[in-house]
């Protein structure tokens, strides 16, 4: 970071600031919405009748909200460790790829990024009835897996390329084994990469709705699918309690990933 | 980086990367492949899946509309879809590129603090539910939602503005500007603005500055920023589905009937395989472009 004289040329595109400004409203009065009214005691979503967290207290009892929750959170933490651990072992070995394999490779694996959602989805929908898989818990995962394994790579190989490989070789020189090499080195170095890539591969599977809703069956319902529903159905208190919910979450864990990578740049 | 076939210390042996690659061959490579197979085979008489009979019914329906006499004539029906699908992923692209490239050049010459912090406050919104974001603008564009309770208290009246393209559009535009300030914002951050102080004192005027100082920097962010935002608007999905009111039928919706109540999986598939097309000849367009200007462009 070192644009410093950034101030002076700032005053002179003095159209910017109004326009910054407007798109950052734009990106959060929709947010302050959701969580003002998600504190509205009323049973009406948009009359405004006192301020309460009783709305709160009812998702939580809901048991549909806390099924589809479950479900949501073990599908994540399945999606997260499977591609994240799968995402590690290509990030070690891709570097020692020749420049063409290494492109055709992450081409395959980065292509969940390209195609759009809506296509993955049904063709995944078609591929599991061909292998004789039926609509589930194993299909989400399956489906999850393959489409979290980009966002897993991405910050651990990031990670890699700032990482001076001398400390390996330090390593190797002082005796260690390959095993004690990836536990004792590998490991601890690429941590920062490999939690952030863990988080996101956590909050894509947690997210995603379009997917999911070809390949769940009625006992595999995950939480976006039954929020969906529930939205079909209009404005209600109870979405703008559950919303509320899922915002601190993403904003938890995108700033807990962001102060990773924040310490990274710093070391 | 050299390609060597031994491993260095702290690289792992080949098998490591053999369950991500399979996995991606197989349940990446495997679905597209299925797409492909299904679009040119027969629809069965009753119930979704295909019957194994090769057809190009599937394709002939995209273009010709046959009556119950068997009369053919020109669809255009289809095609038309396909054309409200790319006038609104266009205009989304547009609008994010209008507020997202003046956003990301007045974060870029904040103090190093306050961009950290303008960094996140962008990223929150990224990684949010997208049904969450979505349902926020049905909160706002409800009939008695904030917009209207405002203008009707300052006596404009209310509008239908809910169930309308107007609100699939804003619905795009707000899901997909992160995508668009952030790979701008990467390459400003970097920019050395005392460039665009030397321009001024060579008398350079600020549009000029903009255009032949700013813009060749942050040109890979826009390119890489165009296709993030056109490609995911082009099938979008959830946008029209919930604020579009189904007034507006884009791609995606019509995919997800086929493969729903219309139970048309060949239709679908083609739908889908048509639909990737689009998307491929984007990625060559831009590739092209940004070879063309000599820029390099990274999207993972």
């Amino acid at each position: 970071m070192s644009n410093r004289s950034g101030s002076a040329a700032l005053r002179r595109f003095p159209g910017m600031a109004p326009i910054a400004w407007f798109s950052l409203a734009f990106l959060y009065i929709p947010m302050v919405a959701i969580v003002a009214y998600a504190f509205n005691s009323g049973d009406r979503a948009l009359v405004w009748e006192g301020f309460s967290t009783i709305w709160f207290t009812r998702i939580f009892a809901n048991p549909e909200i806390i099924d589809s929750t479950i479900v949501s959170f073990k599908l994540a933490g399945i999606a997260m460790v499977v591609s994240t651990a799968m995402a590690l072992g290509i990030a070690l070995v891709l570097e020692r790829w020749s420049t063409r394999g290494r492109v055709l490779a992450l081409s395959l694996i980065t292509a969940p990024l390209i195609i759009p959602e809506i296509v993955a989805g049904v063709a995944t929908l078609g591929f599991i009835r061909i292998v004789g898989i039926h609509t589930g818990f194993l299909a989400l995962v399956l489906a999850h897996v393959a489409f979290c394994i980009p966002f897993a790579l991405l910050p651990i190989r990031a990670r890699l390329q700032h990482i001076d490989r001398a400390v390996f070789e330090a390593g190797a020189d002082l005796g260690a084994t390959d095993w004690k090499l990836f536990r004792r080195v590998t490991l601890p170095v690429l941590m920062p990469g490999i939690i952030s890539g863990a988080l996101l591969a956590f909050i894509i599977s947690l997210d995603d709705f379009i997917i999911s809703s070809f390949l769940s069956s009625a006992d595999s319902t995950t939480l976006p699918i039954y929020l969906f529903g529930l939205i079909r159905k209009g404005v209600s208190p109870a979405v703008n309690a559950v919303s509320t919910v899922l915002l601190v979450l993403s904003a938890v864990i995108v700033t807990s990933t962001y102060l990773l990578t924040q310490r990274r740049d710093r070391t | 980086m050299s390609s060597t076939r031994k491993a260095a210390p702290g690289q792992l042996p080949q098998w490591a990367a053999l369950p991500g690659l399979a996995t991606a061959l197989i349940l990446t490579g495997g679905p597209l492949v299925v797409v492909v197979l299904f679009s040119v085979m027969t629809q069965p008489e009753y119930g979704g899946g295909v019957v194994w009979k090769l057809s190009a019914e599937a394709y002939r329906r995209f273009f010709v509309d046959t009556d119950f006499l068997g009369n053919t004539s020109f669809n255009t029906a289809y095609l038309s879809v396909f054309g409200l699908s790319f006038l609104l992923a266009g205009i989304t692209t547009v609008a994010c590129v209008a507020m997202g490239f003046p956003l990301a050049l007045w974060m870029s010459n904040q103090s190093p603090r306050a961009q950290t912090i303008l960094v996140l406050l962008v990223t929150i919104p990224f990684w949010t539910n997208l049904l969450v974001r979505t349902y926020a603008w049905i909160l706002l564009l409800n009939d008695n939602g904030a917009i209207n309770s405002a203008t009707n208290a300052v006596g404009l009246g209310k509008h239908e503005l809910l169930n309308t393209p107007f609100a699939s559009g804003i619905g795009l535009v707000y899901t997909f500007l992160p995508f668009m300030v952030l790979p701008i914002y990467a390459l400003l951050e970097r920019f050395d603005f005392r460039l665009a102080e030397a321009a001024y004192d060579l008398g350079a005027r600020r549009t000029t500055v903009v255009r032949r100082v700013i813009y060749p920097a942050a040109r890979p962010g826009i390119i890489a920023g165009l296709f993030l935002v056109f490609v995911p608007a082009l099938g979008s999905y959830v946008q029209p589905a919930l604020l579009g009111g189904g007034k507006s039928l884009l791609v995606g919706n019509l995919i997800a009937a086929q493969y729903g109540e219309a139970r048309n999986w060949p239709f679908g598939s083609a739908l889908s395989i048509l639909l990737l097309v689009v998307v491929l000849i984007a990625l060559l367009v831009l590739v092209a472009w940004s070879r063309r200007t000599g820029t390099k462009v990274e999207l993972t």
